[in-house]
């Protein structure tokens, strides 16, 4: 029950609250709370120097480059009058990367505490998979080693530059420090009596006891027309934009730095919840990126031609600076032929997406909170009655005992694993929410049991942190730990988490870590964590251990066969292996639906395929079309969740009236009959990194009109959808790139390639598109959930291209065990060529000894495009003959029969086939 | 797939009983829907195309609105019919056709799938009859019960009606008594005026004489006029206090003579009497809501500089989960909060000691509050029926009009009997034909009388005016397609639910109260669904969030009972209402059919 209004304790506050009132920006960002770039003092320090400037610029020592036996080359860097030479690493990983390490010589005079290098974010077998180099060839203070056959890498020694080039054209790709900012603030043995290291911040004091211990440095992107990257922001934007240099409103840096906003602006370049230092440029002849892996706070300037005051390039260039207040410098320097190869080569260093669930990519439904047992029921009944799919029912923090996660409120739910057998009777799943705030309570077991053994990240003074979060006072166990993580982890076995079932899963929430008395909602920089680490080095990863811990506690729990699911809002590089990830708590309004597209796009371009934004918008509640239009959004996000604020009016789907109701199915619908397709996509991501959801260029490395196009996206290479970002639009212009067709989703009408097409708006779907040469598998059964689906049979949906070809594939597996990995998965690809379709096996078949298989049949395939008024198909083996009618592209009541259709070939799709029209 | 289906249904019929069997040309069809599918080729039902026999339920769709596959689930919009024999029939989504859950009752809708489902009509049907009928018992006295109130609400209806004309023609004689009154008093003051005037200057000239006398008879004192003047002066005083002490005596019985004329008298509202009773009234009601939306403030933005870290973290919490913070106390102590969500008790309490002049009911300041103008205190006066009245007895007259109706009513319907209209009439007569306006000096007694007959007379007719607002106002309500709410009127219904009690009072307002505080969840708004919701509306603002409201959904009961109070969504409230009302004949014959139907579909068996 909602209590009655609160009324207030002094007529004082009264008068405060009145005025805060009285200005309407009183509940939106806060941007006094954060600090900028100017208060920041190394950011400042740095921002402001001018290429070429610095007081100590750093070289090569001559003679100090040389091959390592591990086949890296080593070499020093210094100025004299630094108190320690740097010590540089150069490796190459195959095929077109360059690793640069930069830290500083222990060896010599020993500074008091060691520079903080991220651990578990690379890929253990880095090292093994290291090229041994060759000899550099050196010729007036330039050295130049071959990094494989195409590609060399020059040192200049002083001031010491690094350029990635072509080694046929020479064409540099990547350069670093080519306007001099790169500076490297030693550590330093003690403050000197004139110096103040401490910072302040509003109420917030930092003592800063190591002192000034920055990097700086710019690399630049050439042959790029724009640069992407850098999640977490907010933008209706996919490229970055410059954030200084002539002709760009000077704004401030792009800021990685892990926050919990209070809705945040769809429009700023402040930092969110989760950081991924990589950046990817692109132009038409050239891709490349440039990974900095770097915990602690960094800002990302990208200048605009012309801020160095030099010409603009001729072949393009983009130059950027980047700051970090800490850490080492472990840079990677990746090349590519277009722009797949640099997010495969990224995700060759940080890690390949784990594979989802079946459920997972299916739809949620979430609420802060769903009540009670008698709400979820209620809930679940209601999607039944109105024949809505969907597969996951989520429980957020009201759902436990005074937010002690692990607990229930049992008033509530007094039986929460007879509540949890009911939803998973119809195939479907809970979520429920863990943060990672701990009560201090001392009846609370788990935060007795983190106080007695010391598991709490520390405060300046050595005792446990103690912030304020949903819990009131709270500590933070220190995931940096792996013995921390690994007690972690056990919390998830069903006899430490009482009430939970085989089919609940995790949602990490506040793990950035939020704090709500702490600087910027956030830890204090000088607490203390596992290894003499301070808060500040590995803050951006902080949410990145615990996502980490936590999907290792359900792999734990699964006893190693159960695929973990868990949602984290925080997130780092290299956290796709462990979940999916979402755009937080943003606001019900057509902008933040608008950015939501390149915020996904993004994380997508960076490593993270698996997220999604809050359908309807989290706080406020959704004009009943916007709600609708982000359904038909939010069926294409590959993570494809409902969730609201507790202040906001319910919005399950079936609220807003019959015909809404209706289309909301219809979007939903959509998202379920694509699952074999997405599942499919989702299978790609997990070998090679390529999002689901991409950009037109990723699809189309050559068209420029696509580079900065933020409103329509690829869903894998056949599917391109666009938006409506706007109340009431009428008409909408696509682009739809590449010299083929493309074929309505909905009604299978052609449209041409390469031109931008003005379309009428349609109240029941959003454009969308099957590209003419692909082959989409579908599933046109709706069931309550993706789990009653698994024996229905398939549709493939064939749009020939102007050679009358088209191809596609399908991947099938269990959907929930890791058994795929060792072989126990259906991988095919379907070729149409000469009025033929055949179907491939392209499993491979070195992976183990574990089998799937699947009675599945294919049902229909509709072939769009097709000119042949071929009444009959041929299939073999069986040289069994079928019919071809003219049928409808979906199965919705009223739509016309509008391309010849294969009636009920019911060949399976674990088979090799062919069918041959007639 | 389609062998696979004809083999399993093979396997399927041959286990069932004979008695349920369903071949490939029935499989889902409703018994009425058979026919149409007798042709061999049949339409789909939305003109999108035809198909042969053979393509019924061969598990391919090929109408997309389902008509060739009522027994598969290859269609999305298709329904499967469950004959269901032994309970009810039911048509279900086709996406529920063998789908590996058990949803038909005889378990025809998973004839090829990996599960086994029991037929469990029979006990399930079994227990929906008993339901029924429990249902029906309760639908029949539920009718009887409502006739009756039927009759009662047509009586009651008709006897506001009436006593509504008899208002009216009553208004419009005493209207005229007043006018008459009123020109009467007017007279009398000016003959008083006059005779002050007179009396003034009489006194001046006797004082002149007599300063002449003194001036002749050398200091003798004039203490006989000043005592006289005195004298009138406490005569007048005790005149006005004598009227208003008598304000409340009503029936009087002067005689004394009529005058003729009819002259009227202008701006009977705005009598200074009226004015400043009204003025009063306006005093003794709670000031309006104006501090109200100040409650609702966000307290986040207060510079935190200055503020504990406890305080600065429930101030940031509170943006997420609306709390007001303003517990300065650090009574919770840091690293021990047992329950650190805001409020706390205490504060509560302090709270409620401040708490703004709150609409509560006994007061009837939810409404009055709205009032921003004495001109609509009449509209507004029909809110007070059936409250209780705590300000009749000390308060001047008029504040007794905000009696409620009954005691209104009763106040006019007990002087009917001894024909209050005409003892009125009878008095001001004599009021009239006593006073003479050519007898100077003016007859005090006379006057004061003429002054209190009009006050009567006056604060009689505003009691009548405004009874006839409030019935008038009653009568042009929405009572139904019956008049089966008419009872409505004067109740309101209670539930307790945890620590608060709900009280709904149907055309007035809805509120929430816990001990002493009451939120106001909505005012009546109207009825929803056909006379099966009650709609209240734009009840007290909720922190970050809508208007409180409150949908009461109707459904047949014994008597009137509320029930299962909810919020499903924030400050969005539900409750159940069972009502007699709801208990009518139609649907009553439609249970009983629904019965008649289960029964007979269970041939041979009679649950009894």
């Amino acid at each position: 029950m909602d209590p009655p209004p609160r009324r207030l304790a002094a007529p004082l506050l009264l008068a405060v609250l009145l005025l805060a009132a009285s200005s309407p920006a009183a509940r939106a960002w806060k941007k006094d709370e954060f600090r900028n770039c100017n208060q920041t003092p190394f950011c400042k320090r740095a921002r402001t120097r001018a290429p070429h400037s610095l007081d100590a610029p750093l070289s090569l020592a001559s003679g100090s480059l040389s091959v390592s036996p591990d086949g890296s080359i080593s070499a020093e860097l210094s100025h004299p009058s630094r108190p320690r030479p740097l010590v540089l690493r150069l490796s190459a990983l195959p095929p077109h990367a360059l690793r640069l390490q930069i830290d500083e010589d222990y060896s010599t005079a020993t500074p008091p505490h060691r520079r903080f290098h991220v651990p578990d974010v690379l890929l253990p077998d880095i090292e093994a998979r290291t090229l041994h180099l060759p000899d550099p060839r050196t010729e007036g203070g330039v050295s130049t080693v071959a990094l494989s056959d195409d590609l060399d890498v020059v040192v200049r020694h002083d001031p010491f530059e690094l350029t990635v080039r072509r080694a046929r054209s020479g064409d540099p790709v990547l350069s670093f420090n080519s306007h001099g900012l790169f500076d490297f603030e030693p550590l330093r043995e003690s403050k000197p009596e004139d110096e103040t290291w401490e910072e302040h911040f509003r109420s917030h004091t930092d003592k800063r006891p190591r002192g000034p211990q920055s990097i700086t440095l710019d690399v630049s992107f050439y042959g790029a027309d724009f640069v992407y990257g850098l999640p977490e922001h907010g933008s209706t934007s996919l490229a970055l934009r410059p954030t200084r240099g002539p002709g760009v409103e000077e704004s401030e840096p792009y800021r990685l730095f892990n926050l919990d906003v209070f809705e945040y602006l769809h429009e700023s370049p402040f930092g969110l919840y989760g950081s991924i230092p990589f950046m990817i440029g692109h132009g038409a002849r050239a891709s490349s990126g440039f990974f900095w892996l770097n915990a602690a706070e960094m800002q990302i300037d990208v200048l605009a031609p012309g801020w160095d005051e030099a010409s603009a390039p001729e072949n393009g260039r983009i130059d950027t600076l980047w700051m970090a207040e800490a850490g080492v410098v472990d840079a990677f320097f990746f090349v590519g032929s277009e722009p797949k190869d640099v997010v495969k080569q990224y995700v060759s260093v940080t890690g390949t997406p784990s594979m989802p669930q079946q459920f997972a990519t299916a739809y949620h439904q979430c609420r802060w909170n769903y009540r009670d047992e008698a709400d979820v029921d209620g809930v679940d009944a209601g999607f039944d009655e109105h024949d809505i799919p969907y597969d996951v029912l989520w429980l957020d923090i009201e759902h436990t005992d005074g937010k002690r996660y692990f607990t229930w409120d049992h008033s509530a739910f007094p039986n929460p694993e007879e509540m949890q057998r009911k939803i998973a009777g119809k195939g479907r799943k809970m979520v429920t929410i863990v943060d990672p705030h701990i009560k201090r309570d001392g009846s609370f077991h788990l935060h007795q049991e983190a106080t007695d053994k010391g598991y709490y990240v520390k405060d300046a003074n050595g005792n446990d942190y103690d912030g304020w979060c949903w819990p009131g006072s709270s500590s933070y166990p220190d995931m940096l730990n792996p013995e921390i993580r690994e007690w972690w982890a056990d919390k998830f076995s069903y006899e430490n988490y009482k009430g939970s079932t085989p089919t609940l899963y995790i949602w990490n929430d506040m793990n950035e870590p939020s704090v709500f008395n702490g600087p910027e909602v956030t830890m204090p920089r000088d607490a203390m964590h596992y290894g003499d680490v301070e808060h500040r080095e590995l803050h951006n990863a902080y949410g990145y251990y615990f996502h980490m811990a936590t999907a290792d506690g359900l792999l734990k729990r699964g006893q190693g066969k159960d695929r973990p699911f868990v949602l984290s809002r925080a997130f780092f590089a290299g956290s796709q292996r462990y979940g999916a990830v979402w755009t937080g708590d943003n606001s019900a309004d057509w902008d933040h639906l608008k950015s939501s597209i390149p915020m996904v796009l993004t994380l997508g371009l960076t490593g993270l395929p698996f997220s999604g934004a809050d359908v309807g918008g989290f706080f406020g509640n959704p004009e009943p079309d916007l709600l609708v239009r982000w359904y038909q959004v939010g069926a294409f996000y590959p993570f494809f969740r409902g969730h609201a604020h507790h202040d906001t009016k319910r919005r399950e789907p079936w609220l807003f009236g019959e015909r809404r109701t209706s289309i909301i199915r219809e979007a939903i619908h959509m998202r379920y009959s694509l699952l074999p397709y997405f599942y499919t996509l989702f299978r790609e991501a997990s070998v090679n990194g390529i999002p689901v959801m991409r950009p037109l260029w990723l699809e189309f490395p050559d068209d420029k009109e696509t580079y900065n196009n933020d409103e329509a996206f690829m869903v894998g290479p056949s599917i391109l959808a666009q938006g409506i970002y706007e109340e009431g639009q009428k008409s909408v212009s696509v682009y739809l790139p590449g010299k083929e067709s493309w074929y309505d989703l909905r009604n299978g009408s052609p449209y041409k390639g390469s031109v931008s097409h003005k379309l009428q708006v349609l109240e029941d779907s959003i454009p969308s598109f099957q590209r003419a040469g692909t082959i989409v598998p579908r599933k046109d059964r709706f069931r309550r959930s993706s789990t009653q689906m698994v024996n229905d049979p398939y549709t493939l949906v064939i749009a020939l291209n102007s050679s009358s070809a088209a191809e596609g594939e399908l991947y099938v597996d269990d959907g929930k065990s890791f058994d795929y990995q060792q072989g126990a998965f259906i991988h095919r690809r379907f070729v149409y060529a000469d009025n033929k379709l055949t179907s491939f096996n392209i499993a491979p078949d070195n992976l183990g000894e574990k089998k799937f298989t699947s009675e599945c049949v294919i049902e229909r395939i509709i072939i769009l495009g097709l000119r042949s008024g071929a009444k009959k198909a041929v299939i073999e083996p069986g040289n069994q003959e079928v019919e071809i009618e003219s049928g409808p592209i979906s199965l919705r009541s009223g739509s016309s029969p509008v391309a010849p259709t294969i009636r009920r070939p019911n060949v399976r799709i674990a088979d090799d086939w062919t069918v041959r029209i007639a | 797939m389609r062998l696979l289906l004809v083999a399993a249904l093979l396997i399927w019929a041959a286990a069932a009983a004979a008695a349920s069997k369903l071949p490939l040309d029935t499989l889902g069809i409703p018994p009425q829907d058979e026919a149409y599918y007798k042709s061999g080729v049949i339409k789909c039902r939305d003109g999108s195309g035809r198909f042969s026999r053979d393509q019924l339920n061969d598990d391919f769709c090929d109408c997309p609105d389902g008509t060739d596959e009522p027994g598969t689930s290859a269609c999305p919009e298709g329904k499967f019919y469950c004959k269901n024999a032994g309970h009810t029939p039911v048509k279900i989504f086709s996406s529920r056709v063998n789908d590996g859950i058990c949803d038909c009752c005889d378990g025809s809708d998973e004839y090829d799938s990996n599960v086994t489902c029991k037929n469990t009509c029979w006990e399930a049907g079994k227990a929906a009859r008993e339901k029924l009928k429990k249902k029906i018992a309760t639908y029949k006295s539920g009718v009887v019960i409502r006739k009756q109130e039927l009759e009662r609400a047509k009586e009651a209806f008709a006897k506001d009606e009436a006593e509504l004309a008899k208002l009216k023609g009553e208004e419009k004689i005493l209207q005229g008594l007043v006018d008459k009154l009123k020109e009467q008093k007017r007279l009398i003051e000016k003959a008083e005026e006059e005779e002050r005037l007179r009396k003034e200057k009489e006194e001046k000239r006797i004082k002149e004489e007599a300063e002449k006398r003194a001036a002749v008879e050398e200091g003798a004192p004039g203490a006989s006029q000043e005592a006289g003047s005195k004298e009138t002066n406490d005569h007048v005083q005790e005149d006005d206090s004598k009227v208003a002490e008598q304000h409340d005596v009503h029936a009087t019985d002067h005689g004394n003579h009529v005058p003729e004329s009819g002259t009227s008298v202008e701006e009977h509202g705005s009598e200074s009497q009226d004015g400043s009773v009204e003025a009063g009234t306006v005093d003794e009601m709670p000031p309006k809501e104006s501090a109200a939306p100040t409650l609702e403030k966000d307290s986040s933005s207060e510079n935190p500089e200055g503020l504990s870290r406890e305080e600065l973290g429930r101030i940031v919490a509170s943006r997420w989960t609306g709390e007001i913070v303003n517990d300065i106390s650090k009574d919770d102590a840091k690293g021990h909060a047992d329950e650190p969500e805001i409020p706390e008790p205490a504060e509560e309490a302090l709270e409620d000691e401040l708490e703004m002049p709150e609409p509560a009911e006994e007061n009837y300041g939810g409404y009055h509050s709205e009032v921003e103008d004495d001109r609509h205190k009449y509209e507004d006066e029909e809110f007070d029926h059936g409250s209780d009245d705590e300000y009749a007895d000390d308060h001047d007259e008029h504040v007794e009009s905000y009696k409620s109706d009954d005691d209104q009513k009763d106040d006019l319907t007990e002087s009917e009997h001894a024909s209050w209209l005409d003892k009125i009439q009878q008095t001001v007569q004599n009021v009239f034909q006593k006073f003479n306006f050519f007898k100077t000096p003016v007859d005090l007694s006379e006057a004061s009388r003429v002054r209190k007959e009009y006050d009567d007379a006056s604060s009689k007719l505003s009691k009548i005016q405004s009874r006839i607002s409030t019935l008038s106002e009653k009568l042009k309500l929405d009572f139904g397609k019956d008049k089966e709410f008419y009872s409505f009127y004067d109740q309101c219904f209670e539930a307790k639910e945890g620590k608060y009690t709900y009280k709904v009072c149907a055309y007035k307002k809805a509120s929430q109260a816990e001990g002493h505080s009451s939120t106001n969840l909505g005012r009546w708004d109207k009825f929803e669904e056909s006379y099966r919701v009650m709609q209240f509306s734009n009840g007290d603002r909720c922190w970050n969030g809508p208007d409180r409201s409150l949908k009461v959904r109707l459904r047949c009961g014994l008597s009137n009972e509320l029930n299962d109070v909810d919020e499903p969504s924030r400050c969005e409230y539900v409750a159940v209402l069972s009502t007699p009302a709801l208990c009518n004949e139609e649907k009553l014959k439609e249970l009983q059919n629904k019965l008649e139907a289960m029964s007979s579909s269970q041939p041979g068996h009679d649950e009894l």
